[in-house]
């Protein structure tokens, strides 16, 4: 387990903790001012960031140890991550007052079933690793 | 003409065949005695008469994964100025896992027909 949550991941749960604290901002924000515009640029640039996130920490990760699987294990702290956030969100009272609960209940519920599906294939990608490292990658 | 192309098929069948060979390389490296990251690249690219280079950065990765796969450990010694240096060497898996290797994949080339064969 403690081989799993690396440095590399830690850095990148927090800085997409701060890009989902920014996103809401802006997405709260523009909602209670009517700035459709400014809805659909703070997620694009929301995607986008996180994207650029992913890329930076999940190269640094796999040249530094490629365990398996990186992508899952990135994803599933995105899922945390940005769902513990939306929620804290709504719970301080942070949300526009246009803005329903049940979007992010909605959005997690989605979500949880395009995890679901990736912890499949992350299981069957764990068979052919040996101590979380890719058999085929092992040895250069 | 056919023996233009000589020297092309030679390095691209070299590259083919070098592939994979990096980590018997460490191996062989690390059965020699305890050493540096910089006493494996001096080791493997004199040892090799310089046909297998290898990055500092690429050696790193691999030990670290050697490592996370309990077949490379090291111990800190000091350096001669700055910080420790890691002295890594084979764990008793590692020992095993490289005789195993030798056994099944490269003494084949020293047995008395192949011998011949590449004497010839």
């Amino acid at each position: 387990m403690k081989s799993l949550i690396t440095p590399n991941l830690i850095k990148f749960t927090l800085v997409t903790i701060i890009l989902t604290i920014l996103f809401r901002v802006g997405l709260s924000t523009s909602i209670t001012n009517g700035m459709m515009i400014a809805v659909i640029l703070s997620a694009i640039i929301y995607a986008i960031s996180m994207w650029i996130n992913g890329s930076y920490f999940g190269r640094k990760e796999y040249e530094n140890l490629p365990i398996y699987d990186i992508g899952f294990r990135f994803h599933l702290s995105t899922f945390i991550a940005h769902n513990v956030i939306s929620l804290l969100w709504f719970v301080f009272g942070f949300e526009s007052k246009y803005e329903n609960i049940n979007v992010i209940y909605i959005t997690a519920l989605i979500w949880t079933v395009f995890l679901i599906i990736h912890f499949v294939y992350y299981l069957s990608v764990r068979k052919s690793s040996i101590k979380n490292l890719d058999k085929e990658d092992l040895f250069e | 003409m056919t023996k233009d192309i000589l020297p092309e098929l030679l390095s691209s069948w070299e590259e083919t065949y070098k592939k994979g060979q990096l980590t018997l390389w460490i191996f062989l490296a690390l059965k020699d005695g305890q050493k540096y990251v910089d006493e494996i690249k001096d080791f493997i690219e004199s040892k090799s008469k310089n046909t297998i280079n290898c990055e500092e950065q690429s050696l790193y990765r691999n030990l670290r994964k050697y490592e996370h796969i309990d077949v490379v450990t090291f111990e800190s010694k000091k350096g001669n100025k700055g910080p420790d240096r890691k002295y890594y060497y084979l764990t008793k898996m590692g020992n095993e896992l490289l005789e195993k290797f030798i056994e099944r994949n490269i003494k084949l080339f020293f047995s008395t027909e192949i011998n011949n064969l590449l004497k010839k």
